[in-house]
């Protein structure tokens, strides 16, 4: 009797998906086994090829989870993540060597949404130490919400002078979409909310970079 | 196999040989290990997942986070340093200070209490996918509370993206949050960034 | 030395077939004898007798010594792995499956651990890589290509990228299938072919030039 309930206990604990750090054997250790062969093998190489060329891999590996988690085929699998891996190429290259994981990843997505490389490069270029994440997720974002890709990019650029920081963009951000969800015209409602953003001197204490490395930012 | 090795570039093979030495081994350290292995309790099959289960369970979340519960936080949710509640207006938030003494990695690796919502009275089930926990639906299930849905969940400082899960199959984004662009799959996910704790 | 011997019990065993198959090399021969005795030891430690745990450490503590040194180049480094790695085996023996080989299976653990202890290395290493470089170069320069130097070697290890020597050192160095390779990776065979094949060639470039020096 009591043999019987203990099993019946262990059952229900191999049904629970509480996770212990110290002692498992870790079956995320091949978190791919769910693709197909030959998908399996191209995304793989496609990883291998990010690592040598000093580009986040993470990104990949989590594009094909996503692709798996939302029951797309091999094939389109494989397309996304060799979009993720060539946005992410051509971020390194607008960005340059010393940009952090997920500076390419935001970079990527504003490649992405359409902005161009020497828009990037531009803000890359005027940097002084301050991570261009924030600012390149929300360009990302208002391009994707009908903000004209010249006006968005123009609009951060301008801020990113003025020495604005992460809170500013978010703040942006925020008040932005509102303006967006209640009507207003996306352009118009982006010009009308950067000019609340007061202009900062260059000398702006700011947080130092994340600095999360390529390598291991599988984040 | 030999032959395996004769097919080699003679560089390489003379790098493998050489590699295949043996490495000399610390009496010391063995014994060390040894010492430890006499220290643990003996292992056995099965029964340890009873005894386990019959132990009273905690729920292993950082300092930080289990700090912010204990101080009664709600709105958690780091979207750059400012929680957000549902209305949009945003509540400046303070960690502890002396939480973020107690972290083991250092600061700029340490996990953060993230909170997510979203507002699916109509929902059966939600839970919380992205490139943190592998996309796994099965991984951060949601809770219900009048039709809200929550979780806390810990993430590394940095740039994450991702969505929600609603009945097992509807992937829909944070209305809170910015837009990931084009995920290539036909959704649309959210991009979240979590800051380091101050310095 | 070997200690277990395998068990015949008339018609030929699974285990025959699986020596002739291996017959060829001296390191597939001593796998094979010991595997049926792993799973032996296994099982004692699991009825409570922990000394036999010990006898598998004796058994693959120095092969096992020897891949993490090869990994992380670094002695303390590599020991600190190598504990680690024995006592989760210790710890999790309970979740060991008899059909499993218990090499392959602790081979996982071990290929997992050292990747921990890179990964916690991390800028570090990367500094190591290069500053190796530099001194790979000067010291060939004094010293010319002298036939026996384990330094030597673990620098031109050192060099590659982590999972390339990895594949690299399991393949050739631990000499295991690339099935074997598979299961302690959890990446694919023909993922495997391409990272061993691509650290090859890297070597093979990596030494020519040093040779042109």
């Amino acid at each position: 009797m009591r043999s019987s309930l203990l099993r019946a206990i262990a059952l229900l604990a191999i049904a629970t998906t509480v996770s212990f750090a110290q002692d498992t054997l870790d079956p995320a250790a091949d978190p791919l086994r769910r693709l197909d062969p030959s998908t399996r093998y191209a995304v793989e190489m496609l990883m291998d090829s990010a690592r040598l060329a000093r580009l986040p891999y993470g990104p990949l590996e989590s594009k094909a989870l996503e692709g798996i988690a939302k029951r797309a085929n091999g094939r389109d699998i494989l397309v996304a993540v060799r979009r993720v891996f060539r946005a992410l190429r051509d971020a390194r290259a607008a960005l340059g060597p010393s940009a952090t994981a997920d500076e390419l990843t935001a970079a990527a997505g504003a490649l992405r949404a359409g902005i161009a490389a020497s828009e990037l490069s531009l803000l890359a270029a005027t940097r002084n130490g301050k991570p261009l994440t924030m600012p390149l997720v929300v360009l990302a974002d208002l391009v994707t919400r009908g903000v004209p890709r010249d006006t968005a990019a123009f609009t951060i650029f301008q801020l990113w002078q003025r020495g604005a920081a992460d809170d500013d963009f978010l703040g942006l951000w925020r008040s932005v979409e509102r303006d967006i969800v209640s009507g207003t015209n996306p352009s118009v409602a982006l010009l009308n909310r950067a000019r609340e953003i007061p202009a900062k001197g260059p000398s702006t204490a700011v947080p130092p970079a994340a600095g999360v490395r390529p390598e291991d930012a599988k984040s | 196999m030999t032959d395996e090795l004769d097919s080699l570039d003679p560089n390489v093979r003379w790098i493998v040989t050489e590699a295949r030495r043996p490495v000399p081994a610390d009496a010391a350290a063995r014994d060390r290990l040894i010492d430890a292995i006499n220290a643990e309790p003996v292992p056995s099959r099965g029964l340890r997942l009873v005894t386990w289960l019959l132990q009273p369970r905690r729920l292993v979340l950082p300092p930080l986070a289990t700090a912010a519960l204990a101080a009664g936080l709600v709105g958690v949710g780091v979207l750059g340093g400012i929680a957000i509640n549902r209305d949009g207006r945003p509540a400046a938030v303070q960690l502890p200070a002396a939480a973020a003494g107690q972290t083991q990695l250092p600061d700029s690796l340490a996990p953060r209490a993230v909170k997510f919502v979203l507002i699916a009275p109509q929902a059966t089930n939600v839970s919380l996918v992205g490139d943190f926990n592998g996309w796994d639906s099965g991984a951060s299930p949601m809770k219900a509370t009048d039709g809200t849905w929550t979780v806390f969940v810990s993430l590394q400082p940095g740039l994450h993206t991702y969505s929600f899960v609603v009945d097992g199959r509807h992937f829909v984004s944070d209305p809170t949050a910015p837009i990931a662009p084009g995920d290539g799959f036909g959704h649309r996910s959210s991009v979240v960034l979590v800051r380091q704790p101050s310095l | 030395m070997c200690g277990a011997s395998l068990s015949w019990s008339g018609a030929p065993s699974p285990e025959l077939l699986v020596v002739q198959r291996y017959v060829t090399s001296q390191a597939r021969r001593w796998v094979i004898d010991n595997e049926t005795s792993d799973a032996a030891y296994v099982q004692q430690v699991l009825n409570g007798n922990s000394d036999a745990f010990t006898r598998l450490v004796d058994r693959y503590y120095e092969r096992c010594a020897r891949f993490a040194v090869r990994m992380l180049g670094d002695r303390d480094d590599a020991e600190d792995a190598l504990q680690q790695t024995f006592l989760r085996a210790y710890r999790s023996l309970g979740r060991y499956q008899e059909q499993d080989r218990f090499s392959a299976w602790l081979y996982r653990i071990l290929v997992n651990q050292c990747r921990s202890a890179a990964a916690q290395r991390g800028r570090r290493e990367r500094v190591f890589v290069r500053e190796e470089t530099a001194l790979l170069n000067a010291a060939d320069r004094r010293q010319g290509w002298s036939g026996e130097d384990e330094e030597l070697v673990q620098r031109i290890l050192a060099e590659l990228d982590p999972l390339l020597r990895e594949a690299f050192v399991l393949k050739y160095v631990e000499e295991l299938s690339y099935e074997e390779m598979s299961a302690a990776t959890g990446v694919g065979v023909s993922a495997l072919k391409m990272r061993v094949k691509r650290a090859c060639d890297r070597l093979r470039a990596r030494w020519e030039h040093i040779k042109d020096d």
